[in-house]
């Protein structure tokens, strides 16, 4: 935990971890609730969600854990807490689903809810998100070269294997190799944080077996290339959507160039009040202020939109 | 030195954003003449400097987004931060020590770096320590780097990305520093961490977290060589592994387990969509754990012993190492900022023989251990310091180290998290929140 006006290279100012937190040195996703003043993280490596208390500091466990049978939870990615309808949403790219557990869940209990399917689009879902105003789901899934990738949005009570009511992805989106999505609760602007307009090559093992089909391909062939120019048209940016965005459209607002992380970010985080965004990636974060992003978008998108292929 | 360290710092920010080459090669020695070509845009703290990052703006505007062409008619593009909060300097992650020839290889995992020093490096001095050869750049293929092995006849050493690469590559003592292209790569299960070597045997040992497994592979494997045989599997208490230790002498495959465990399926963009899945087991929390197997152990093979319980103090093992001299297991517990020795024989819940813990060790989150018999000396690897610290071998409880091997001044903080891929806001205490 880092204070807001933390600037250069600085130590944080407070800690979770060690044995009894049950967190890992492998997480991919947070959630601060403000209104019960608690954190929420999923454990990857052990497939649970974990709620600490908002002040946690050192080796404290946590208040509430969801793990067990009945949570179908396999290797949750990211978390968002809905505090308005006190759910917890989670998206497990194992489970190829989205989930909706109560906020107070605790233990080895079921989701209320799961979007997964085929119809739904979903696959390696690493973003999630919630806006009980306008009572939607907002997801953020990539699926191989041909896609869907992109930005899915659902009713907030959907369940089962359903279509997504919109979806923002396509060769005009260049959305690709992206992870946390978030929402602004006052506008319902959309905010993704793209690590890299390329899409995330496969990786070379499917678990501890060496994944079929690669052929011989020399993996020296398959790396970045040194060229400047290469190199900066694949790096990632910070995009903003409007709530009501559907389609292979281009983002209503970025932040991209070398001060996203310089070359791209993994996670976004809102303040609101101040009307910063904060951008982490790799080892640090950037903050921009930037109260435009906060604003109502009147514009209709430059692009044609087309329905999810 | 403070300039090579400041150079490499800047030199990140350079590659990252254009790809371009960092310090040209260099022999061993020579490394304090190299010379990058922003070092006049450098600043002690480089990335928070919001005129350097204009600057850098200005000069690299050309192609893709970042040109200012895409997206048409959207607010915003290339910006400055208001802050930034980034440690341009190494942490040291993995260690390897080398007697024959005198090396000490170190990982750093922020700065995608190898380091080697001269096995006697170190002092007290606040200035950083001069390494006698680096590798660094985009050509080296090292990404979040974790676990390093040294081949001493071979003057080869080895590291594993544990993300951003999903291989293991090979250098040497002779190659120089630089940007320079790994002697041999093998590709890895995503997620491995730690690798050890098995001179006799002419094998490697590598631990992979996420699949709960040890892949064994020729030690000469190269590209896409499938691992020769792999321990996996419910039976095998292998959880959420790290370090991991060869022992040819005893033929045994010592491992530090965190102890979580999740039943991983296939879950990247290029697997297919599969929900049923047969029996499901569900994730779990277990305890720390040393595990030993069978060498040739191969499959859900349990372990034949395993160090685990509240009087071993296990919490977050980290890298290991073993003294086949003294019968001892040295283990970087990183959850206490200590190092624990077990007795190499010892099983189930034992406590350690001696503890390095306390501020006077400045044992500092502590991700690797050395054990140097010829000299009679331990090594520690310091993820929360910017710091390797180096006791006698015996030494016991809150003892002050007898050398310092430093990576970056005297008191430079670190910001404790490397390869983060999310954030929150705290409200309350107006504070960022970033999961490790």
């Amino acid at each position: 935990m880092f204070a807001r006006l933390a600037n250069g290279n600085v130590a944080p100012n407070r800690v979770i971890e060690g044995q009894a937190t049950n967190l890992s040195r492998t997480m991919h996703g947070i959630a601060y609730d403000d209104v019960n003043d608690e954190i929420v993280i999923p454990v990857a490596l052990s497939g649970a969600i974990l709620t600490f208390k908002g002040d946690a500091k050192g080796e404290v466990p946590p208040i509430r854990a969801i793990q067990g049978t009945r949570t179908r939870l396999v290797r949750p990615h990211t978390v968002a807490v809905d505090n308005v309808n006190n759910e917890i949403l989670t998206a497990d790219p194992s489970s190829r689903a989205v989930m909706i557990f109560d906020r107070r869940a605790n233990g080895n209990v079921a989701p209320k809810r799961v979007i997964s399917g085929e119809n739904t689009g979903l696959l390696d879902i690493v973003g999630v998100a919630a806006d009980p105003l306008r009572n939607v789901i907002v997801a953020a899934s990539r699926k191989g070269a041909e896609g869907p990738t992109g930005i899915f949005v659902f009713d907030r009570l959907a369940n089962g294997d359903v279509k997504p009511k919109a979806y923002i992805g396509g060769p005009n989106s260049k959305l690709a190799h992206f992870r946390q999505v978030t929402i602004d609760p006052e506008t319902g602007n959309i905010f993704l944080a793209q690590q890299n307009t390329r899409m995330k090559r496969p990786e070379a093992y499917v678990l501890d077996k060496p994944r079929e089909g690669a052929g011989g391909r020399n993996l020296n062939d398959d790396e970045d290339s040194d060229e400047a120019g290469d190199r900066m048209d694949r790096m990632g940016f910070i995009a903003v959507y409007a709530p009501d965005d559907n389609g292979d459209i281009p983002p209503r607002a970025i932040i991209k160039g070398p001060g996203v992380r310089l070359a791209g970010a993994a996670g976004v985080a809102l303040v609101p009040k101040k009307k910063e965004i904060v951008a982490v990636g790799g080892n640090g974060f950037q903050t921009f202020l930037l109260p435009d992003f906060f604003q109502v978008f009147k514009r209709p998108p430059t692009s044609s939109a087309s329905k999810q292929k | 030195m403070r300039r090579i360290f400041l150079s490499m710092a800047a030199a990140a920010v350079l590659v990252l954003v254009t790809g371009v080459q960092t310090p040209r090669a260099t022999e061993p020695g020579e490394a304090a003449n190299a010379r990058v070509s922003i070092d006049e845009l450098t600043a002690e703290d480089c990335l928070g400097d919001a005129e350097m990052m204009a600057e850098l703006q200005q000069q690299f505007v050309e192609g893709g987004v970042i040109g200012g062409d895409w997206p048409k008619g959207a607010i915003g593009g290339v910006l400055p931060p208001l802050r930034s909060v980034y440690d341009p300097f190494p942490t040291f992650d993995g260690i390897a020590l080398d007697t024959d020839n005198d090396r000490v290889i170190m990982s750093d995992e922020n700065r995608h770096a190898l380091l080697v020093y001269d096995r006697a490096a170190g002092s007290f001095s606040n200035d950083v320590t001069e390494p006698v050869q680096y590798i660094f750049g985009p050509k080296a293929l090292l990404g979040y780097i974790a676990g390093v092995e040294v081949d001493p006849p071979r003057k080869e050493f080895y590291t594993v990305n544990n993300d951003g690469g999903d291989r293991l590559v090979v250098f040497d003592y002779g190659m120089g520093s630089g940007n320079l292209q790994p002697r041999r790569t093998l590709s890895l299960p995503h997620q491995s961490w730690d690798v050890s070597l098995a001179r006799t045997r002419d094998e490697i040992a590598v631990s992979v977290q996420q699949s709960n497994a040890i892949s064994i592979f020729k030690r000469a494997a190269t590209n896409r060589d499938a691992p020769i045989r792999t321990i996996r599997g419910l039976a095998t208490e292998l959880e959420d592994p790290h370090g991991v230790f060869f022992d040819e002498k005893h033929n045994e495959i010592i491992t530090a387990n965190h102890g979580n465990w999740t039943q991983i399926r296939p879950y990247t963009p290029f697997d297919p969509l599969v929900t049923d899945v047969g029996e499901y087991k569900s994730g779990a929390f277990h305890p720390s754990s040393i595990t030993f197997h069978g060498a040739d152990a191969n499959g859900n093979v349990p372990p034949v012993r395993t160090i685990e319980g509240n009087l071993t103090g296990l919490n977050w093992p980290m890298g290991i190492d073993v003294d086949l001299t003294h019968d001892e297991i040295a283990v970087a517990n990183y959850g206490d900022s200590s190092v624990r020795v077990f007795a190499r024989a010892g099983r189930g819940n034992e406590q350690p023989t001696r503890v390095i813990r306390g501020a006077a060790t400045q044992i500092v989150g502590p991700v690797s251990v050395a054990v140097d018999v010829k000299n009679d000396e331990i090594w520690v690897a310091n993820y929360g310091d910017h710091t390797a610290v180096v006791f006698p071998r015996t030494a016991n409880g809150n003892v002050r180290p007898k050398r310092i091997v430093r990576n970056a001044p005297v008191n430079t903080p670190t910001c404790g998290f490397t390869n983060a891929s999310a954030a929150a806001y705290d409200s309350k205490r107006d504070a960022i929140l970033v999961p490790n």
